[in-house]
């Protein structure tokens, strides 16, 4: 239902990216699947007028988002922090170039972490890229910045970088609904060879572009509305915020100024010292690095910031009451203090049914005691129950990783098996290139176990299609068969299991991790909440359970050790509400003590494995 | 005048959906809303928290510390958890069907009953199991609808707005086993 007048929706701040990137006009957006910013693609997919996929990885996503703005249409790629990092290659070079359809840079920053593998701080990069970067506070401005970026991105020629962060993505606010407004460019591949071809003679002339588009954007800056002061009578402390800062920090309402950039690169210079000059403490409040307080150093502007507030992590309301008191601001500290109740913790942990399950079961019996992990569910098997995981580093790192473990262990005479992970989305996305380089210099006593954990899906980020998912299902395209792929490369040792058959999986493994060279296990198990795995639940007898905690130790949530009623030991039991039937916890029981339902008229046979 | 309202359950069990229907009403029923979701490692069966602000203006999504008016708690041990969210005199709506961490599995440690139990000295505590009563209705998702009308019956938004609400967030052929539950909780008094 799309009407139009002053109608008000709640969206999530990717949603309201989502709305912007439409109403924009916006016609083609790519994006890998990361948290915080999973959801603004598949938004942007329900709608029909635009191009919009979920590429192989981030870097991939943004060429197709350049290739968008290069025929002149307004193009969005959306990634995660670290995702920029992969991105960063064609991103650098592109930047140089005289942006065409509008382009735009979603950044999605985790402060506080609370789905990445780092911390890092994407202002950095927008100011390292020469680009323009947005600062959304709310909803409202999510969507209304997203449209203002694509603006400023065709009138400067310029990438515009709309950061946020995690708890803003994740916000949901307020938004007024408005239509969709393509505008009138020009399209088509320009016939000038120069503008793109970006080979020395043209990158040199392209610095100088950089540099005059960058002060073009700072006299934009000057009086843009996308910044805005707003001044209180009797105090001569301005504080200077931008994004959700600026929102936690209004709760506070302290006796300030406030100057709320939403343009947060380029500042104005000229307007920074106009400002800053009417003060005499000028506070700048923003999370993690102190990058515009940096900003309005190097102008040699007088303010404090990172004195004051942590340079890591989310910074709530009480953290900023805290600083502002110790910065003097606040006299009196109205919240209370916070203290998260200290009770039994509750660590995220293989769904039930998960086909990973098995595999790590396997692994942490076997005789390999040097696990190198990777990104993805599978991360998860670095906590317990199974706390395997020497090492978790990067999307497709566990490869190249471990052929340099290998090389250097073996300079020092050390022949210890090695097992390295990797899942099917993250060995699509950057992992290829790792397998292949271990084609090189390949020697015969390299034992390494590489353990393919194909489910079918990028399952962490909610189960997004790649590039195996078609094999298993009508609506996914894309039907590579990772065996094949790895044998066309040149392996001579590749083995394909069922996850989900343990026995079998189990002498495999022991096979292979006593191997001394290259072996690829790839194991098969489609994701089972993907999937929606619902099998006739399992039960324990518990007059044949022993209390042995086999299957306990698999650590699947509908086990649990319980008193029954007439028997002394305690005894496995499974919550059969919850149980999915994957049949791994009846797989590992020495006793045959865990049957099927689907078995219950002949409780007296002995399950068939 | 704002409206806290804090909620904690376990990854997979349908947070998202619950906040998302909360804001809707509050803003249907006229309120600046403003809400947090934990999305991530969300399906995990990690703890997870949630929280809707609504008002005549609400600047920021995070609820201060100790403001909490209402907690929603989908598992007795959250509802443990994020009791540091709500006021001393706060509301507790509990599913009090028990999802058993990993550290109470592997018998590490044991299951805060007794904790749990003194709830009820400090805050006033509605406990359904709605876990069990969805299941007898014979569909487990509904199980967040019965604690959105026990929600409902604490706050003064119209049902009629509830019931749309949770009519454009449902599939349309559980509409009616959902506006059930919500019935089931509003109805609730135990």
């Amino acid at each position: 239902m799309e009407t139009m007048l002053e109608e008000k929706r709640v969206l999530t701040g990717n949603e309201a990216i989502s709305r912007g990137f439409y109403e924009a006009g916006g016609k083609i957006a790519a994006s890998y699947p990361g948290s915080p910013t999973v959801e603004i693609i598949e938004k942007i997919k329900e709608y029909e007028e635009v191009y919009a996929e979920f590429s192989t990885n981030e870097k991939v996503a943004l060429e197709v988002a350049i290739g968008g703005s290069f025929y002149g249409v307004r193009s969005l790629a959306a990634m995660k922090h670290v995702g920029v990092n992969i991105a960063a290659d064609p991103l650098m070079t592109f930047t140089e170039t005289e942006t065409n359809g509008g382009f735009v840079l979603v950044s999605g920053d985790d402060p506080g972490l609370a789905s990445s593998q780092n911390e890092q701080d994407n202002r950095i990069f927008g100011k390292f890229a020469n680009m323009a970067i947005v600062d959304p506070s709310d909803g409202q401005e999510a969507k209304d910045f997203t449209k203002r970026a694509f603006e400023i991105s065709e009138e400067f020629h310029a990438p515009v970088m709309l950061r946020i962060t995690s708890r803003l993505c994740h916000s949901r606010s307020v938004v007024r609904i408005e239509e969709r407004k393509v505008p009138e460019n020009k399209y088509g591949m320009d016939p000038n060879h120069e503008k793109y071809c970006m080979i020395p003679s043209s990158s040199r002339k392209a610095q100088f572009f950089m540099r005059e588009r960058l002060e073009k954007l700072e006299e934009y800056a000057y009086d843009t509305d996308l910044n805005r002061l707003e001044q209180k009578e009797g105090t001569d402390t301005l504080i200077i915020t931008s994004g959700l800062m600026y929102q936690n920090l209004k709760e506070l309402d302290p006796e300030v100024s406030i100057w709320k950039l939403g343009l947060i690169y380029p500042i104005s210079e000229k307007r920074a010292r106009e400002i800053a000059s009417q003060y005499k403490r000028v506070i700048v409040l923003e999370e993690m690095m102190p990058f515009i307080e940096n900003e309005l150093k190097l102008m040699g502007i007088a303010c404090e910031g990172k004195k004051y507030f942590s340079f890591t992590g989310e910074l709530h309301i009480n953290h900023i009451e805290e600083g502002l008191h110790k910065a003097g601001v606040i006299q009196e500290k109205k919240t209370h203090d916070y203290e998260l109740r200290d009770t039994v913790p509750r660590p995220p942990l293989f769904c039930t049914g998960c086909p990973h399950r098995p595999t790590f079961d396997i692994i942490k019996k076997s005789k390999a005691k040097i696990v190198i992990g990777d990104i993805g569910c599978y991360s998860l098997a670095h906590l317990p129950p199974f706390e395997l995981s020497n090492s978790i580093i990067s999307m497709g790192a566990s490869i190249g990783i471990v052929k340099g473990l290998q090389k250097a262990m073996a300079l020092h005479d050390d022949h210890e098996p090695l097992v390295a992970v990797i899942g099917d989305g993250t060995f699509f996305h950057s992992g290829i290139p790792g397998f292949i380089n271990l084609l090189h210099q390949k020697k015969e006593k390299q034992n390494i176990t590489i353990v393919v954990l194909d489910n079918r899906t990028t399952a962490m980020t909610g189960g997004q299609p790649n590039a195996s998912s078609g094999l298993y299902n009508d609506r996914d395209d894309m039907k590579i068969g990772i065996k094949t792929l790895v044998e066309s490369l040149g392996f001579d040792r590749i083995k394909e299991i069922n996850q989900y058959d343990y026995k079998a999986a189990a002498q495999v493994f022991k096979e292979e991790i006593a191997h001394e060279g290259i072996s690829i296990i790839v194991v098969n198990g489609p994701c089972a909440l993907k999937y929606n795995l619902e099998e006739p639940y399992f039960y324990v007898d518990p007059h044949i359970c022993i209390s042995c905690r086999s299957c306990i130790k698999t650590g699947c949530p509908p086990l649990r050790m319980v008193k029954y009623e007439g028997i002394e030991k305690l005894k496995s039991s499974i919550d059969k509400d919850m149980c999915v039937g994957c049949s791994v916890c009846a797989q590992v029981c020495p006793v045959n003590a865990i049957k099927s339902s689907a078995n219950i008229d002949r409780e007296d046979e002995q399950i068939d494995h | 005048m704002i409206t806290n309202i804090m909620l904690g359950g376990v990854g997979g069990q349908g947070l998202v959906l619950m906040t998302r229907i909360i804001s809707q009403a509050a803003l249907k029923a006229g309120y600046d809303v403003k809400s947090n979701d934990v999305v991530g490692l969300s399906q995990r069966g990690g703890m997870i928290w949630g929280n809707v602000r609504f008002g005549d203006k609400v600047y920021s999504p995070n609820i201060p510390p100790k403001e909490g008016d209402i907690l929603v708690a989908m598992e007795p041990l959250e509802a443990l958890r994020w009791t540091s969210e709500l006021k001393d005199d706060g509301i507790i709506i509990m599913n009090t069907k028990r999802w058993y961490p990993m550290a109470v599995q592997q018998e590490k440690v044991n299951y805060p009953e007794e904790d749990i139990d003194n709830l009820k000295e400090r805050y006033k505590v509605v406990e359904i199991n709605t876990f069990e009563e969805a299941v007898k209705m014979g569909k487990k998702q509904i199980s967040n609808v019965m604690l959105l009308g026990a929600l409902a019956k604490q706050l003064s938004i119209n049902t009629d707005i509830w019931k749309e609400t949770i009519r454009d967030n449902v599939p349309r052929k559980y509409i009616d086993l959902n506006l059930e539950a919500f019935d089931y909780g509003y109805g609730f008094s135990g």
